[in-house]
């Protein structure tokens, strides 16, 4: 099932990539499995699987948070060994400086790069106008509903100018509605940025109204199990998933993942605890 | 996350609208219960001094405390008194803060930091202030630098230990988000575990103000001959005890007052804890 890569070499890739953690004497959970994957530059690729199958630890081994236990992680080709910043994390939880405004959050990774007061507060601008903040600057994350706190690491990511944007479950905490606003404007943001993006999500319909590509991942260990390529017209609507393709393909990832979500669910059951998840 | 609790609190405000005024009513009963409580203190305290109950030598009547506090006002020396045990408290707390904030920040990211000053900090943590007197008499005579010293040893402990324990509470994740932001060492220091750490080093110092006030008077009581602790422990030798309370009610007074300042100050340092969304 896997596409054959085009004649580039992939911009972010795993190479056989295992990672265990251990908790004690001897218990160990492998996390993900041999796993091994590619990502083209400009992608737009979905890691979707139960929660529980690894995807999280795999973003964080892009993101250089956590190293493999065997195999490797490369950006252009290069092992990532440490804090990749060319591989931008948006996390679940906003992770927003609460003592900085929102100009002074967006500011952050340009002030990390050493850019001038001047030039910074232009490129801010022009992010927290794309993220639609404009009036917001000078407020605090806390003034702030989930929704525009999103928006805020956004405009953060964006201005830092990452290579790689790697979300994690970025629009999980939201409502349904501010939710499909949110995938919208990324959908825009992509378009016009031009941006790989990997995005972690356990909701088939956010997988298939977002990526180009779905890699559908087992659990327990961690692997995949299949990959996807989205067939549904882009630039895309929210409206697509009134389309009978539309339903053809949620069907389709669902037969894969339903026995996943259902063995998960009793090993769950039988491990007596809740999933924990690294 | 934050957001979503928020908004529900917004939510429900409108709701039942008579509560304010209830509240309001609630504020202005509880004053006045207060003012009588004071009022009632004050009259006890004048019928028993006036009509003889109790002897002038062991409770000075109302009205000698206030003639006494005029004209202690009026001659300048309560002004002085004030100013000189203030000036004690400032220098030796700013030089306790100077030191013990950016050490506490060290012990609390580094642990070899930790781990020498450790076992000092164990030591020295038991000794109350005043047995510090005996030895800085020795080495700096009764002069001012005397006072600093005893204010300095009795607060720096505790600022140290307010900042290490305040450094814990910054979140793990925003250092991760910082990191992926092209933060180095340094800049997490000064840019996030400094600020994040800020509200719980600023309710330790407001916590040790006190402390280093107790620690000037008991200073000033056992050598000094300024100050509000000198002030009141002469007054005890003349028998002047109508000079005692006087003094010991400025102490409490301009105590509140720094108490005052701190949470004006607290407040200006920390614009993001202002309040939630509006």
């Amino acid at each position: 099932m896997l596409d054959t890569a085009g004649s580039k070499p992939p911009i972010l890739s795993a190479h056989d990539v295992t990672r265990t953690f251990s908790f004690g004497r001897g218990v160990g959970v492998v996390a993900v499995d041999r796993l091994s994957l590619e990502v083209e530059e400009g992608e737009f690729v979905c890691l979707l699987g139960a929660s529980g199958c690894g995807k999280t630890t795999m973003l964080n081994m892009f993101a250089g948070f956590i190293q493999p236990s065997s195999g490797e992680v490369r950006l252009r080709g290069r092992p990532i060994t440490g804090i990749e910043p060319r591989c931008g994390m948006i996390f679940q939880s906003y992770a927003l400086f609460p003592w900085k405004t929102v100009r002074g959050n967006v500011e952050f990774g340009l002030k990390m790069q050493g850019m001038g007061r001047r030039e910074r507060h232009d490129r801010a601008q022009r992010y927290i106008d794309l993220v639609k903040l404009r009036g917001f600057e000078d407020h605090y994350p806390s003034e702030l509903s989930g929704g525009m706190q999103q928006r805020v690491t956004f405009a953060r990511m964006l201005a830092a100018d990452p290579e790689v944007l790697l979300m994690d479950e970025p629009f999980a905490a939201l409502d349904a509605m501010t939710r499909q606003v949110m995938q919208e404007e990324l959908l825009r943001i992509h378009e016009a940025s031009g941006k790989t993006i990997v995005f972690i999500t356990h909701s088939i319909d956010e997988a298939l109204i977002l990526a180009n590509r779905i890699v559908v991942m087992s659990s327990r260990p961690g692997r995949v199990k299949a990959v996807l390529k989205n067939s549904l017209p882009s630039p895309r609507h929210v409206t697509v998933q009134l389309s009978a393709e539309y339903a053809r393909l949620k069907s389709e990832i669902w037969a894969l993942v339903e026995s996943e979500v259902r063995s998960h669910d009793e090993a769950s059951r039988d491990l007596g605890a809740g999933a924990t998840q690294a | 996350m934050t957001g979503q609790l928020r908004e529900q609190v917004t939510a429900k405000s409108p709701g039942p609208a008579a509560k304010p005024v209830k509240a309001d009513a609630r504020i202005w009963l509880s004053r006045t219960l207060s003012l009588l409580s004071v009022l009632v203190f004050l009259g006890v305290w004048m019928m028993a001094t006036e009509s003889g109950w109790v002897a002038p030598v062991f409770l000075p009547s109302l009205r000698t405390v206030l003639s006494e506090a005029s004209k202690l006002v009026s001659s300048g020396e309560l002004w002085g008194a004030v100013l000189i045990s203030s000036q004690r408290v400032f220098i030796g707390f700013a030089l306790a803060a100077i030191v013990a904030i950016p050490l506490g920040i060290l012990m609390g990211v580094w642990w070899p930091a930790k781990a020498i000053v450790g076992p000092f900090v164990s030591l020295l943590r038991p000794l109350p202030s005043i047995t510090w007197i005996p030895l800085t008499m020795l080495w700096l005579g009764i002069g001012e630098s005397q006072k600093v010293a005893i204010v300095f040893m009795g607060s720096w402990l505790y600022i140290l230990l307010a900042t290490v324990e305040a450094t814990k509470q910054v979140d793990p994740l925003l250092v991760r988000a910082a990191r992926n932001l092209g933060a180095g060492d340094l800049a997490i220091m000064r840019e996030v575990i400094l600020p994040g750490s800020l509200p719980g080093i600023i309710a330790g110092l407001k916590i040790t103000l006190a402390i280093a006030w107790s620690c000037v008077l008991s200073a000033e009581m056992v050598a000094a001959q300024s100050g509000l602790g000198a002030l009141i422990w002469q007054a005890k030798d003349w028998g002047n005890l109508a000079l005692v309370l006087v003094g010991m009610i400025c102490i409490s007074i301009t105590v509140l007052l720094a108490d005052r300042l701190a949470n004006i100050i607290e407040r200006a340092l920390l614009p993001w804890q202002r309040g939630g969304r509006h």
